[in-house]
């Protein structure tokens, strides 16, 4: 092997892509010592570091509350063995032991009620999970039906002087509505939202429905069918004040023609 | 690297007093890991309330298995990242595994011919911070990245999703992974 089929390894691997026989290849490297294996290993690990670090996002403060919360409660359980002191005396001392077994008593219910809180939080969490995956199948599956019908067609929505690398995708079909998928747009600011247009010829704008962004630029609508309108000419997307109008008001972000 | 004269915010440091049970140097850690190891998760799973659970049972491990940590293997903050993104990919696969994805996935790949389709160059600008560093990689060798880091594939699965030769891929990879590390000013070397 040479030193750049050596390299091509050690990147995939640190990628967590390398499979099969190169994989038990490059291990049997790693467990060797091999010195050049082991140094380029360590540099594309490096480099998904640099990469994590490029990607960081503040978490919610919730999730460290909630982690604090539970080590506490955990403590309060059992507190770290590590730092218990060796036992010297073989004598014990039994009104010391009933303290502390009423303590530990009290120290249980504690727990009990912190773990079935959390329990709960769990719970919560699932019954989240699942109303979010009916909501997405339910719209997996009228994407689907949109993408199947031969009368669906394409819209390529171009950025425009606010945002000039903002990008989308109308996927539109007069009976059955459509779908806008956009990416690249300015964050929304505070009290604004963006609204989608649909214009026929030379009437005015219809209102299409509101969107927001996520953090990464990313935003989708669900459009139903514009009733009495005919062919849509042209698709825009405009940043309104929240609640959006029933005519456009506010710069345009994105435009494209059908 | 000297090894005596430890600062408070030595991360080696930290890992050990965590091991002794230590909330504050927790805290500090976390404070300086959950971050990044946010933006990795979320990346793999954009979905904010199941990053934000791997996110807590990831640090929830850190805080429960500090004292196996092994400073000769990888630096805290290695430890911590890479378990973020395992622990990121197994989330994805469980959730794959209920078909939850494929609608992310239609999504994705029209919002993605969206971004590529006419003229990548310009999209380079105004992304925000969180695609800054990726996003300036050559797409052929984006998505390699992308798919092996962020989405678990093998080099297999790749070569089989882009209909590239398997040697194409992991060449791809590596000169990915070494651009990024100019563009992003890396070059650190990966231990303290």
């Amino acid at each position: 092997m040479n030193h750049q089929e050596l390299r091509d390894l050690a990147a995939m691997y640190a990628l967590g892509g390398l499979d099969g026989e190169e994989r038990a290849r490059f291990e049997a490297l790693l467990r060797s010592g091999d010195p050049d294996a082991t140094a380029a290993l360590s540099e594309f690990e490096g480099d998904l570091l640099t990469l994590a670090r490029d990607t960081a996002e503040a978490p919610p403060p919730s999730v460290k509350a909630e982690l604090m919360a539970r080590i506490a409660a955990e403590a309060r359980h059992d507190a770290p063995s590590a730092e218990a002191p060796a036992i010297r005396r073989r004598r014990v001392l039994w009104p010391a032991v009933w303290a502390a077994v009423m303590a530990a008593g009290i120290a249980a219910v504690a727990v009990g009620v912190l773990v079935s809180a959390s329990y709960e939080t769990r719970l919560a969490a699932l019954a989240r999970e699942s109303t979010a995956l009916r909501a997405d199948i339910e719209r997996q599956q009228q994407i689907i039906a949109l993408l199947r019908d031969p009368a669906t067609e394409m819209v390529a929505l171009s950025g425009l002087e606010p945002s000039p690398s903002a990008r989308a995708r109308m996927i539109w079909n007069s009976q059955a509505g459509g779908l806008l998928v956009a990416a690249g747009l300015p964050p929304t600011p505070e009290g604004k939202t963006y609204q989608l247009w649909a214009i026929a010829g030379k009437n005015a704008p219809v209102p299409a429905g509101v969107f927001a962004v996520d953090a990464t630029g990313k935003g989708s609508l669900r459009v139903p069918p514009l009733g009495g309108m005919g062919k849509v000419d042209v698709f825009a997307v405009t940043l309104e004040p929240a609640g959006g109008l029933p005519a456009p008001s506010g710069q345009m972000y994105l435009a494209g023609k059908s | 690297m000297p090894s005596t004269g430890a600062s408070p915010e030595d991360p080696g440091a930290l890992v050990a007093r965590i091991a002794r049970g230590d909330r504050e140097a927790f805290s500090r850690l976390y404070d300086a890991y959950a971050g990044p190891a946010f933006g990795l998760i979320r990346r793999v799973l954009r979905d904010p309330e199941a990053s934000k659970d791997v996110l807590q049972e990831v640090f929830w491990q850190v805080w429960r298995e500090a004292a196996r940590y092994d400073p000769g293997r990888a630096s805290p903050e290695a430890w911590i990242l890479m378990r973020a993104k395992s622990r990121a990919i197994d989330r994805l696969r469980s959730m794959r595994r209920r078909d939850r994805t494929f609608v992310t996935a239609v999504d994705d790949s029209v919002a993605r011919a969206a971004e590529t389709g006419d003229d990548p160059p310009a999209l380079v600008a105004d992304r925000g911070l969180v695609e800054r560093g990726l996003d300036r990689l050559p797409d052929a060798q984006r998505r390699v990245i992308e798919l092996a880091f962020f989405e678990g594939l093998t080099q297999s699965e790749i070569a089989a999703r882009l209909g590239e030769p398997l040697g194409t891929v992991k060449t791809r990879a590596r000169l990915g992974l070494e651009r990024l590390r100019s563009l992003l000013g890396g070059g650190r070397p990966s231990t303290t």
